[in-house]
């Protein structure tokens, strides 16, 4: 491991040489509008970039995640996953302009996951850079339908339906630099959807209006008691309902997320909230139906994880701290399925989720440095169990 | 009706093929010199120089320089053009005894005497949605046809409008409105050009140092005209590079910019006798504005200088040894 840690600073300075392409990819894949379900065009830009790149081959899986493949010199070495979603948060009608500045860049889903694709699109040519061969295979996968109602279907039809074992994955984000994941706790992403008509305001005159029902579904909500341990949260994250400031509102909804580090907590609270629906439906003779979006089970690496302890060691020898929280992201897919993996981030940046999200350009060259020492110490064989 | 739309109209796919364009300009001999105009241009300039000078200088290298000329900007565009790696000039300083104008043809003509390419392709830096397609398409047409010296870009529009929305548009409202019934009126065949305003062209040096060049709007209407007049049509290409996004120009803008072309147009025609004008043309443009229930009058001069072919330029000749 000495050895990869000690080529790490010089690497930084060899990244940077080609500045000018890693961020050309960023901007021409980037900019290409993305939504979960519509990553059609962006996925063919990026099978693109990679054949003029060079890699040994270049296909789409059976669910048309692109893939890249750079041929190791091992003979009988599984390969080792480098994955970024292709998807974003953005409709596709806005602009997707990226703003270039001296020290940042400046646009929609620039962090999330524009980076990520672009620095995955120029591999090829760093690893040339930096005169890397490996030997295991690198397969460089964009996967589709990641966020929000894709449920990360992309990486599950990837990791399910590959046909070797798979050495080890590095998942990458845009953000933030330092970002050590290797677990994931149990999720349930839902809607709660109400819909009334005039007449149901006969016995009960706000029952009529779907947004006081939601907010009686929330104050019973809010009167659950979750254990402290397994830690367990309820977050509400969206609501939206009604037409308009001076009609009763007869449709909304509330989008809501259980997270715990337990499974059976996360089914029992989604029992619970379950039984309110059905209380309140019934009691007011309302359209109450709740809508399961995606769901993760809880899993992890354990911190003294070979894989875990390189990738803290790579990180801390470029001069960061390694952080480490739950992330719900591609990464849940390969540890459930037995396969190591971590998520990392490239750079630091604000706004990851508004229009003008900003990415500092300086510390990506040190981001990739980073993702290089993973998986360079993978190919080792020193994340082997 | 006319055959040149067949022969020399061409689509940038065709061109992709980056390692044949370089091997034909390295049989060749040839240097290739990119020159972006600008004024107040921070917010594109810098992806116009990194994604150029990573595809086609540091991968592909078609390219030997880029360079910008600028007007007179106030925003950060001449720091940024040089962090990104663009030699960059001010126009004031180029030449400078020969005086010094303001406007788009101006930074153009000056372009000539600081490159040193024996081709050189001129882009818009307020392209948002840059791509190198817009450079190597250009060059591909002079590179693999010997009779082609001079190709033209042409686009779908889309127009950036409101904060953040986009629309699909024809755009080119002058020269729908104006270039294309001047054609029509006086030069048929040269109607085959889909967007003679397009502001991204290439050419050979030998082609652009023998032309005089207008200082504002009417510098893509005037090189046509001159090198339509001087070489024919057949030296000309056009490529078509699907779609470019820019920003929108407010309608009294469009009126201006039409003032120019139709001022050089007008002179040209009668240079070659087409036309009489039993008077000399006025300089102003004339526009009003409703200011507090009183119509005022906003005048715009525009004289309509020209520079001379550059070849003419003493300076010029000695630094490439033209005797």
């Amino acid at each position: 491991m000495e050895e990869i840690l000690e080529r790490l600073p010089g690497f930084v300075e060899s990244i940077k040489s080609i500045k000018d392409t890693i961020l050309t990819n960023v901007v021409l894949l980037g900019e290409i509008p993305s939504p979960t379900f519509k990553e059609k065009k962006r996925a063919a830009l990026l099978m693109e970039r990679m054949a003029d790149f060079q890699v040994d081959e270049c296909t789409t899986d059976g669910y048309r995640n692109p893939i890249g493949i750079i041929r190791g010199t091992g003979k009988n070495k599984p390969p080792i996953f480098i994955v970024a979603h292709l998807d974003t948060f953005f409709d596709k009608d806005i602009d997707y302009n990226y703003i270039i500045k001296k020290k940042v860049i400046t646009g929609p889903g620039i962090l999330d996951n524009s980076l990520s694709v672009g620095v995955l699109a120029t591999l090829p040519e760093i690893f040339r850079t930096l005169d890397l061969r490996f030997e295991s295979d690198i397969v460089l996968a964009g996967v589709i339908q990641s966020i929000g109602h894709g449920n990360l279907r992309g990486t599950r039809h990837l990791v399910e339906n590959w046909a070797t074992p798979i050495r080890g994955a590095v998942c990458i984000e845009g953000g933030e630099l330092g970002r050590l994941n290797y677990f994931s706790d149990s999720m349930i992403r839902a809607e709660i959807h109400c819909k009334t008509t005039d007449t149901h305001g006969d016995h009960y005159p706000s029952m009529s209006n779907a947004i006081l029902i939601l907010n009686k579904v929330i104050n019973k909500i809010l009167n659950l008691r979750l254990p402290q341990t397994p830690q367990t949260k309820i977050v509400l994250g969206k609501i939206a309902g009604g037409v308009n400031y001076g009609h009763i509102a007869h449709i909304g909804t509330l989008g809501f997320e259980i997270r715990s580090d337990s499974d059976d907590m996360v089914k029992n609270v989604y029992s619970d909230i379950q039984d309110i629906i059905d209380g309140i439906s019934h009691e007011y003779e309302i359209k109450l139906s709740m809508i399961p979006i995606s769901n993760l089970n809880a899993t992890r690496l354990e911190f003294n994880h070979p894989l875990v302890k390189s990738s803290a060691a790579v990180i801390r020898k470029l001069g960061i701290t390694p952080i480490s929280k739950p992330s719900e992201s591609e990464l849940s897919i390969f540890i459930s399925h037995n396969i190591p993996a971590v998520t990392l981030g490239l750079t630091h940046g604000e706004n990851y989720y508004l229009e003008n999200a900003k990415m500092e350009i300086e510390p990506i060259f040190k981001g990739i440095a980073q993702l290089i020492g993973v998986i360079m110490a993978i190919d080792k064989g020193l994340c082997d169990v | 009706m006319f055959n040149w739309i067949e022969s020399n109209t061409f689509h940038y796919s065709a061109f992709r093929d980056l390692k044949k364009l370089v091997a034909i300009k390295k049989k060749k001999n040839l240097t290739i010199s990119l020159c972006l105009p600008t004024l107040n241009e921070e917010k594109t300039i810098a992806k116009e120089i990194m994604i150029m000078k990573s595809e086609l200088m540091m991968r592909y290298p078609l390219l030997d320089e880029i360079i910008v000329v600028d007007s007179g900007s106030v925003d950060n565009t001449l720091d940024i053009a040089s962090t990104y790696g663009a030699d960059v000039y001010e126009s004031d300083n180029i030449l400078p005894h020969l005086g010094q104008q303001k406007g788009k043809g101006e930074n153009l003509w000056k372009a000539l005497y600081i490159t040193k390419g024996d081709i050189l392709v001129y882009i818009d830096a307020d392209i948002k949605n840059i791509h190198h397609r817009f450079v190597y398409a250009l060059l591909a047409p002079l590179l693999l046809y010997d009779h082609i010296k001079y190709a033209k870009a042409f686009y779908d529009r889309p127009i950036a409008i409101g904060k953040n929305k986009s629309r699909p548009t024809g755009g080119g409202r002058v020269t729908e409105l104006v270039i294309r019934p001047l054609f029509s009126l006086f030069a048929p065949e040269l109607s085959q050009i889909i967007q003679p305003l397009s502001g991204e062209y290439a050419g050979y040096r030998e082609i652009f140092e023998k032309i005089p060049f207008p200082i504002g709007y009417g510098i893509e209407t005037s090189m046509i005209l001159d090198i339509c007049e001087k070489w024919s049509i057949d030296v000309i290409a056009q490529v078509d590079l699907e779609r470019r996004i820019h920003r929108n120009q407010d309608t009294k803008a469009l009126g201006r910019m039409a003032f120019a072309i139709l001022k050089t147009f007008l002179n040209r025609v009668e240079k070659i006798g087409q036309i009489e004008l039993k008077k000399k043309l006025f300089d102003d443009m004339i526009q009003y504005n409703l200011v507090r229930n009183k119509y005022q009058p906003n005048i715009t001069n525009m004289e309509g200088f020209e520079r001379p072919p550059m070849i003419e330029i003493p300076e010029y000749r000695e630094k490439f040894n033209i005797t």
